[in-house]
């Protein structure tokens, strides 16, 4: 089966503003890729036109050797012509059919014979657990069972490319947490390539096999999702992806503080080559208590413990600056206690905002 | 790992290129071919018309060129002056204006008076029997507005014009011709037909208020009156004026009361002028007169839409437990009962039972002279234009297969447009053509039913271009009365698709359904109830039209709205009424049964 290639994708609403500028993004052939942003970032209009419901102003689509949108080429295959399944971030039922006939009904397009369509269309509802259902309409249906009709109408057609447009974002946490790994089971049996939209993080993390950040209409780093964690490739990655999210210095002319305190760690270790405009610091590699040797450490002062469980987010103040520590222990310190916080995995980034890869090769990095 | 510096906007592909590309697109997209045929419509049946008046406003008619001194065609302010400074413009414009004036804030006086106080009765007190007052107190208007107008003379009718005299008279006792006919009866008869309207407007909007609105400005000190004073009449403001104004236009544009009430007495007004202009064959005149209530009627909706604007800032929507606490009226409670009942009975009983008693007796309500000749009898002597009861002969039959053809069409012709209008407005990718549908067909709701008659006649009296004369075609007819009933049709259109958003469709389309197949399968399917209530509702208010049939209709195609005026013509009283009471049955039935198998409420259908 074909890999999914976006090359020169632009789309503009009229006017100079750009939803999507300039998109090259290759979906490998069974990836379970992800589109991550924050909203109005341009990954719902990419996904809508991979499905051809939006044309692009500029740029090419193919799936395999089929082109499906060509501006240059002049080329352009209908959405029901293109064979893919969306699943829309409020399902889109028909409320006029019942479960079986919204599962139905793309065989029936299909002109599949009806004893053929019955037996498929009870697989796919099998496939996601409302068979029992089958009868019903949309209305009479849990939120959660909505969405397997909608995820079962398009597995109906074995499509295989399937799209989903934030079909989690319904869902109370219980049944996301559910449908996640329903979604990943899904796609191991199903061998479809899925591209699938969110701007939750941790359903990216913990379901793709690859993770397309994308920011005002660009992309900003295209990995799987461990490597992205581990090393966010600028700031925007950074700051985005992690939760409580990646704290950054900004470093200055003539640093001092905090700024000051982590620049002389970078230069005992790395010399004066590097020269960072921040430095960021992933609140869980932020640790408390005595330090290693070779590592940066500073004083810090407790502000407020929240415990939350399984984990403890401390807020300090260090030096000049507020941090958040993520501690996977019990913290037992009390506002305005002074203790001792320290690191060896430090984010550099330089001015253009991207991560400075010399830095990494220092083995300081994350 | 793939990564991109700062992407460069790209460069636009090739002008040309773009094209192909968009044209490729367009042919997999009816929707852009569907809207642009729309457009054309609307802008053919809606916005020439007006066109077409305004230009025979300034335009020398032929006939008219001897009076004039120039040749028939050329641009004239001939008309203008002839309407507004001539000697006769008294009796053209400015007398039919001051009437026209009086009645409509008579009118409006009177319906706010009595249907404020109603509202206020059956919303904020706990006098017995409310709900069903509350839908009591409507039905006057599901009946046409003219009912009362015949109901009136039954009763009042003295010798001055043509016919059977009223039951007064005929009891010996002279009705004075100010009782019988011109501004007083107009102004009650209106009145007890608009009542209602103003009596939804502002009941709902009482019933919206927030009870805690109220408790607060009690619980900082301030007395019962004061907070009637400060808090609920402010608040009531919007709905208030926007009843006015409501009621204002459609006074304006009324036809069949001032006709019935008004000529015999030569009491003209903006509506029946421009009637009388159009039989007159004086098209110039009547252009101008047109043009006069379009502006009029725009300016009246512009107003409202501006204060409900205005007025929003302050209306609390939709406030918990809005009204649950009543006021209670103790020892007045069953007079309040008692006065809900005159008021029913005046509005609703006494006309009804006075035109059925009327058409069941030969002097004028006089049980003595029982007959069932006007509805059965094969022979009437003395009804030359209409020898037999009502039931017998061809007249009332073809009438009424004429309404039900005609304004059956045309309440699916609007009900199918408005969808489609809505389906565009929602699903088209062009902003502009859809900023000029939802405009578009909302217009001929600011202009007064018989204006935009006069309108039509102007483009569709005689043939231009390719298009022949249309005139007295119930081809004309059927156009005018779905275009006239457009705006509330495509509302609801607009809303329905709006509601269902364009995700089905596209989950559809994702299927592998052609548009064919959505349009069939998905879209018109769920669509089902605002299809039915999209004919419904024009279908009703269609039967009851009368200012817009009788400018277009010719004696080759009667309605039943038609039908009666004539006879009432003729001077054929009970006969003219029993056809107006074969109206009333039709259209109240079908509104009460509509309300009840959809839910919906009257209110709702108030633009159509």
């Amino acid at each position: 089966m074909p890999n999914i290639t976006l090359s020169g994708i632009a789309k503009s609403y009229g006017g100079g503003d750009y939803a999507v500028k300039n998109l090259d993004l290759t979906v490998p052939d069974g990836a379970f890729m992800c589109l991550l942003g924050p909203s109005g970032c341009g990954k719902t209009t990419t996904l809508r036109m991979i499905a051809g419901l939006e044309q692009p102003t500029g740029g090419t689509i193919a799936v395999g050797d089929r082109v499906l949108d060509s501006v240059e080429q002049g080329l352009y295959v209908p959405p029901e012509k293109r064979g893919m399944g969306l699943v829309f971030q409020n399902y889109a039922l028909w409320p006029h059919l019942s479960v079986r006939e919204n599962v139905e009904f793309g065989l029936r397009m299909r002109k599949v014979p009806a004893p053929e369509r019955r037996a498929k269309a009870e697989l796919a509802l099998q496939m996601v657990h409302v068979d029992a259902a089958m009868d019903r309409y949309p209305s009479q249906l849990s939120g959660g069972q909505q969405q397997r009709v909608a995820l079962a109408r398009m597995l109906a057609i074995n499509p295989t490319v399937l799209l989903l447009d934030e079909p989690l974002s319904n869902l109370d946490a219980r049944l996301r947490l559910e449908m996640r790994a329903e979604l990943k089971r899904i796609h191991e049996e199903s061998k479809a390539t899925i591209v699938f939209v969110t701007h939750d993080q941790l359903e990216a993390l913990t379901m793709a096999t690859d993770v397309a950040v994308m920011n005002e209409g660009e992309l900003q780093q295209l990995a799987p999702p461990m490597e992205m964690y581990a090393r966010p490739a600028n700031r925007f990655v950074a700051e985005f992806v992690g939760s409580p999210p990646m704290a950054i210095v900004e470093i200055g002319s003539t640093p001092t503080g905090l700024a000051g305190s982590l620049m002389r760690f970078v230069e005992s270790r790395a010399g004066q080559d590097i020269a960072p405009a921040a430095v960021g610091i992933r609140p869980e590699a932020l640790r408390l208590g005595s330090p290693p040797h070779s590592v940066w450490s500073e004083e810090a002062t407790v502000e407020a413990v929240l415990p939350a469980g399984s984990s403890w987010t401390v807020r300090l103040r260090v030096l000049d600056t507020e941090l958040y520590a993520l501690s996977y222990t019990p913290v037992e310190a009390a506002a305005g206690e002074v203790l001792t916080c320290w690191t060896d995995q430090v984010h550099l980034f330089g001015a253009d905002g991207m991560r400075i890869p010399a830095w990494d090769r220092t083995g300081v990095g994350a | 790992m793939a990564l991109l510096t700062k992407a460069e906007t790209p460069p636009p592909p090739p002008r040309r290129r773009r094209l192909v590309y968009r044209l490729r697109v367009l042919r997999h997209d009816p929707t852009a071919a569907l809207g642009l045929i729309l457009v054309i419509l609307l802008a053919y049946l809606v916005v020439a018309p007006l066109i077409a008046v305004l230009s025979d406003a300034f335009r020398l008619q032929y006939g008219d060129d001897v009076h004039a001194g120039q040749q028939p065609g050329e641009w004239t302010g001939y008309y203008l002056w002839r309407v507004f400074r001539s000697q006769i413009s008294g009796l053209l414009f400015w007398e039919p204006l001051l009437n026209t004036l009086v009645i409509a804030v008579g009118t409006t006086l009177f319906a706010l008076f009595l249907g404020g106080g109603m509202a206020w009765l059956v919303t904020r007190t706990n006098v017995p029997g409310r709900k069903w007052l509350a839908g009591a107190l409507v039905v006057p208007y599901m009946l046409p507005s003219w009912t009362f107008s015949l109901a009136w003379l039954s009763l009042f009718k003295n010798e001055r014009a043509a016919g059977q005299v009223g039951f007064l008279q005929a009891q010996g006792i002279r009705t004075p011709d100010w009782l019988a006919y011109g501004a007083v009866p107009i102004i009650i008869t209106l009145g007890l037909h608009y009542y209602p309207f103003v009596l939804l407007l502002v009941g709902n909007a009482l019933r919206r208020i927030d009870a805690q609105l109220e408790d607060s400005a009690r619980i900082l000190g301030a007395p019962q009156r004061t907070v009637i004073r400060r808090i609920v009449v402010p608040l009531m403001l919007p709905a208030l004026s926007s009843a006015v104004l409501l009621v204002v236009g459609r006074v304006l544009g009324t036809f069949g009361t001032p006709y019935v009430l008004g000529l015999p007495a030569d009491y003209r007004v903006l509506s029946t002028g421009l009637f009388q202009s159009i039989r007159d064959r004086s098209t110039g005149v009547a252009s101008v007169l047109a043009t006069v209530i379009v502006i009029i009627g725009v300016l009246i909706v512009l107003v409202d839409t501006r204060m409900m604007r205005e007025h929003r800032r302050f209306v609390t929507v939709g406030g918990k437990g809005a009204m649950d606490r009543l006021g209670d009226l103790r020892r007045w409670r069953w007079p309040a009962f008692a006065l809900g009942v005159v008021v029913f009975v005046v509005s609703v009983l006494v006309p009804v039972l006075t035109l059925l008693v009327s058409t069941v007796t030969r002097t004028p309500l006089d049980l003595s002279t029982f007959t069932l000749d006007y509805w059965f009898a094969e022979k009437l002597p003395g009804a030359v234009g209409f020898p037999h009861g009502v039931f017998r002969g061809s007249e009332l039959w073809e009438a009424a297969w004429n309404s039900l053809r005609i304004v059956g069409l045309a309440s699916l012709i609007c009900a199918v447009a408005g969808l489609l209008v809505g389906y565009v407005v929602v699903r088209g990718t062009a902003p502009r053509v859809a900023a000029f549908l939802r405009q578009v067909s909302f217009l001929p709701y600011l202009i007064p039913g018989i204006a935009f008659a006069a309108a039509s006649l102007s483009l569709f009296a005689v043939a231009r271009g390719p298009i022949p004369a249309l005139y007295g075609t119930t081809f004309l007819l059927i156009l005018v009365m779905a275009v006239t009933h457009l705006p509330y049709s495509s509302r609801s259109g607009i809303a329905a698709m709006m509601q269902l958003g364009r995700e089905p469709e596209e989950a559809a389309q994702i299927a592998g359904a052609s548009w064919w197949q959505r349009m069939r399968r998905i879209i018109f399917p769920i669509q089902k109830g605002a299809l039915v209530t999209g004919i419904v509702l024009p279908f009703i208010s269609g039967l009851k039209e009368l200012s817009i049939v009788i400018m277009l209709t010719t004696t080759g195609t009667q309605l039943l709205t038609t039908l009666s005026i004539g006879l009432v013509d003729y001077g054929y009283t009970q006969l003219a009424n029993a056809v107006v009471l074969m109206i009333a049955l039709v259209s109240f039935t079908m509104t009460y049964l509509t309300q009840r198998l959809t839910k919906s409420s009257l209110a709702s259908g108030l633009g159509g």
